[in-house]
């Protein structure tokens, strides 16, 4: 092949010398395309778009009719501001808790308002430097007048208001099915005595008395971790959580110990740590369990499944001892305005919250079965929802949920243990150890 | 001598390098980087060296997911590549519906795993599901289980999941190596009086060697990398008990943010799937220096062969298998 280029005839030759510069050029472009495409890839770093007029609006999915609100409250802001856009950017729950928020934080176009918790990851936001100082605003701004001060108490840190509050759900409480207790001749628990009383009634019976779905582990993660603050005391709880104390010690080990005796009692359904919180919430809707264990949110997704459902909930039953009997578990969720947008972006960040929360928005909300905390009793409010919230707002101690409240590592291990402890694999004092080995490393 | 058009080559094989490089190389160099720093993905990554391979290594979770994805791997040799094999053998030798009976085994290779792993959470419902309703059915209360929430039974419930999707697709592959087997080396079994079942274990096995040899190595590195299955049918659970490193790895980035010793963990799997890789070349190229002294002697001794399956009917009997993938 070599030999028969080389014989080519001049013109040929030339033409061939041609080619060889245009190849070259192109190989040039593409290496400088390649360059461009790089550093262009490259240039993100965090960097927001600071001044122009879009105000960037990121959350998790909160369902399609919430989404209608959203998108309403978006376009009033638009209509009241000449020249500005909104843009709403809902994820997938899962993603956005996990890696999809800090993505978007740390993207070329980062959103100026975010949705978080309260607690630990707010907190680390802050100490990330995403998040604004809102108390300029709420002393004398848009803000000013929208909740009540004590309101912020929660989302406040070293003086700063981190977050507008949105809503405050309880996320653990007992619910029962009234028809299928009521035809056991059983009252819903108020006691751990009678708890497991309940549950020796139902599992002979062929009922399952209480329904989880502890897949992810969060599921009764969440109700485990509010039983055993109540038998180590609130104090004790925050600081093992937050890796200031240790698990190994006889308070734990016998708050696990609880926890043991709903294995021996069969008060969960044996697929407790094989199926979701979605199927967990079946057995419930489908009148297969007695009762079931999960949050305010409920209220909505029964009346939308089971609408014949006769249901109502008992706080967490108080335990042995004294260690906070009426506490409740419960997380506030809001709007954090990110410190990284320009000033003015923050005004009008500030601006858009005020507007979610006017009273109009908020029965918007309600419609939309999601229970703001500007809203006050109604009748287009659901009694049992205006009793969690009376319940969270009344709670003596309010325990945070492990996995929005401390760090993932911990509230992990922690609800790991709890699920081998539940399951029946584990007992009381080995989880408690492995815990504590597993938080030390 | 110089090259006409010396850049020509490279234009050429540009584009793939690009994307090669942002796809697997770029990316594959700063997950080496990540791995040495401890980072959540948007802070401030702080260097520390070796660390996360030193606690990957001492992590017994971690240690835990490679003996499941080894099992799961063992299992799905036999569930994927042997049952694909035998279902090839029915496909070829079935003269009517053939088919429709290809269409069948291969369908639940067209779904996506997600669907299917969703579908296969109905079937597996302790509750609901098909499985255990069927056995109530049957009067088998007893051997009702929490398929995917027994330690026992779930790493195999996934097993036959992935040989219910698979099978079908490595039954495509052998079927078509089935279809390019000499017809005048089958006959030749035929008229010295071999069955069809013999026929099929030492002579058209023996030559589709390639073929399995391939499709053994798929369904290892396949193994390897398998991830949306159990993320969705068990995330790892119960207990760790279907943990397998992309599971894991994908909990500790996503779920923990620990991208560095996520990172770490991603290194040591690539490492592994490479050097089994590496290991797979290395023994195929000796079998095949092994091959070809023996070549000459093997193409007068072909037409025997065909005979000698005749009188040798034992199928794990493979001493003329070199003969007859000469014969190719």
């Amino acid at each position: 092949m070599r030999r028969v280029a080389h014989a080519r005839p001049l013109r040929a030759a030339t033409a061939a010398s041609t080619a060889n510069k245009r190849l070259h050029s192109a190989a040039g472009v593409a290496v400088v395309g390649v360059v461009v495409l790089a550093l262009a890839g490259c240039a993100g770093g965090g960097a927001s778009a600071a001044d122009d007029k879009t105000l960037r609006v990121a959350m998790g999915s909160p369902g399609e009719a919430q989404i209608r609100v959203w998108e309403s409250v978006a376009e009033q802001f638009e209509a009241a501001n000449d020249g500005w856009k909104v843009d709403l950017n809902f994820q997938d729950d899962d993603m956005y808790q996990t890696i999809g928020l800090p993505n978007l934080l740390n993207g070329r176009n980062a959103p100026d308002v975010y949705f978080e918790w309260a607690g630990n990851r707010l907190a680390t936001r802050n100490d990330d430097g995403f998040v604004a100082d809102l108390t300029p605003f709420v002393e004398d701004g848009p803000l000013t007048g929208v909740l009540e001060d004590d309101q912020y108490g929660a989302v406040t840190a070293d003086g700063r208001i981190l977050m507008v509050p949105h809503i405050a759900d309880v996320t653990n409480v007992l619910w029962y099915n009234t028809e299928i207790l009521d035809a056991e001749g059983l009252e819903a628990p108020t006691s751990w005595d009678e708890l497991l009383e309940v549950c020796d009634t139902l599992a002979a019976d062929g009922i399952v008395p209480i329904a989880s779905g502890n897949k992810d582990l969060w599921a009764a993660g969440n109700w485990l971790a509010h039983l055993v603050s109540r038998v180590v005391g609130h104090e004790e709880y925050d600081k093992a959580l937050s890796g200031q104390a240790d698990f190994d010690t006889p308070e734990w080990k016998t708050a696990f110990g609880y926890v043991e005796d709903l294995a021996e009692h069969k008060c969960v359904n044996e697929s407790v740590n094989a199926i979701d919180d979605n199927e967990g919430a079946q057995l419930f809707f489908q009148g297969k369990a007695a009762m079931h264990a999960i949050g305010s949110w409920l209220v909505s997704w029964a009346i939308d499944e089971a609408p014949d459902l006769d249901f109502d909930f008992v706080n967490l039953p108080a335990m042995p001892g004294e260690a906070d009997p009426d506490s409740v578990i419960g997380v506030i969720t809001g709007y954090v305005v990110n410190a990284k947008s320009g000033h003015d972006k923050q005004e009008k960040a500030a601006e858009f919250l005020a507007l979610l929360s006017s009273a109009e928005n908020t029965q918007a909300f309600i419609e939309a079965e999601a229970v703001p905390v500007t809203a006050t009793a109604s009748a287009s409010i659901d009694e049992r929802t205006i009793r969690l919230n009376s319940l969270l707002s009344e709670a003596p101690v309010v325990i945070s949920p492990p996995d929005t409240g401390y760090d993932l590592d911990v509230a992990d291990a922690f609800y790991r243990s709890l699920a081998e402890v539940l399951g029946g694999r584990t007992s009381a004092d080995d989880a408690v150890t492995q815990l504590q080995e597993q938080t030390s490393k | 001598m110089r090259a006409h058009r010396p850049l020509a080559p490279y234009l050429f094989i540009a584009p793939a390098l690009i994307v090669f490089g942002f796809a697997v190389l770029v990316p594959f160099v700063f997950t080496g980087a990540f791995s040495l720093t401890e980072w959540d993905g948007y802070s401030e990554a702080v260097f520390v060296g070796v660390d996360n391979y030193v606690r990957a290594f001492g992590d017994t979770v971690f240690q835990q997911s490679f003996v499941n994805v080894v099992i799961y791997i063992l299992v799905t040799l036999v569930v994927e590549v042997l049952v694909g094999l035998v279902l090839a053998g029915i496909a070829i030798s079935v003269t009517r519906g053939s088919l429709w009976f290809r269409v069948a085994i291969f369908t639940p290779v067209m779904l996506p795993m997600v669907v299917v792993a969703v579908l296969w959470s109905f079937i597996y419902n302790p509750d609901f599901g098909l499985v255990n309703g069927a056995l109530r059915a049957l009067g088998l209360e007893d051997w009702t289980r929490v398929w995917l929430g027994d330690e026992q039974t779930a790493l195999l419930a996934i097993c036959l999941v992935s040989g219910w999707v698979y099978a079908g697709f490595y039954m495509t592959i052998f079927y078509a190596a089935l279809r390019q087997v000499p017809t005048e080396v089958v006959e030749a079994a035929r008229l010295d009086g071999a069955r069809e079942n013999t026929i099929f274990w030492r002579v058209r096995v023996p030559i589709i060697r390639n073929s399995i040899e391939v499709a053994i190595l798929l369904c290892v590195t396949g193994g390897f990398q398998s991830f949306d299955l159990f993320y969705v049918l068990t995330n790892g659970g119960p207990y760790h008990s279907t943990e397998i490193p992309t599971t894991y790895l994908v909990q500790s980035v996503f779920h923990t943010g620990q991208v560095g010793y996520g990172s770490a963990m991603a290194v040591v799997l690539t490492a592994v799937v490479v050097t089994i890789g590496l290991i797979a070349t290395a023994i195929r190229r000796r079998g095949d220096s092994d091959d070809r002294p023996s070549r000459k002697s093997a193409r007068n001794t072909t037409r025997n062969t065909a005979r000698n399956t005749v009188a040798q009917p034992d199928p794990a009997d493979t001493a003329s298998v070199p003969t007859l993938e000469v014969v190719r």
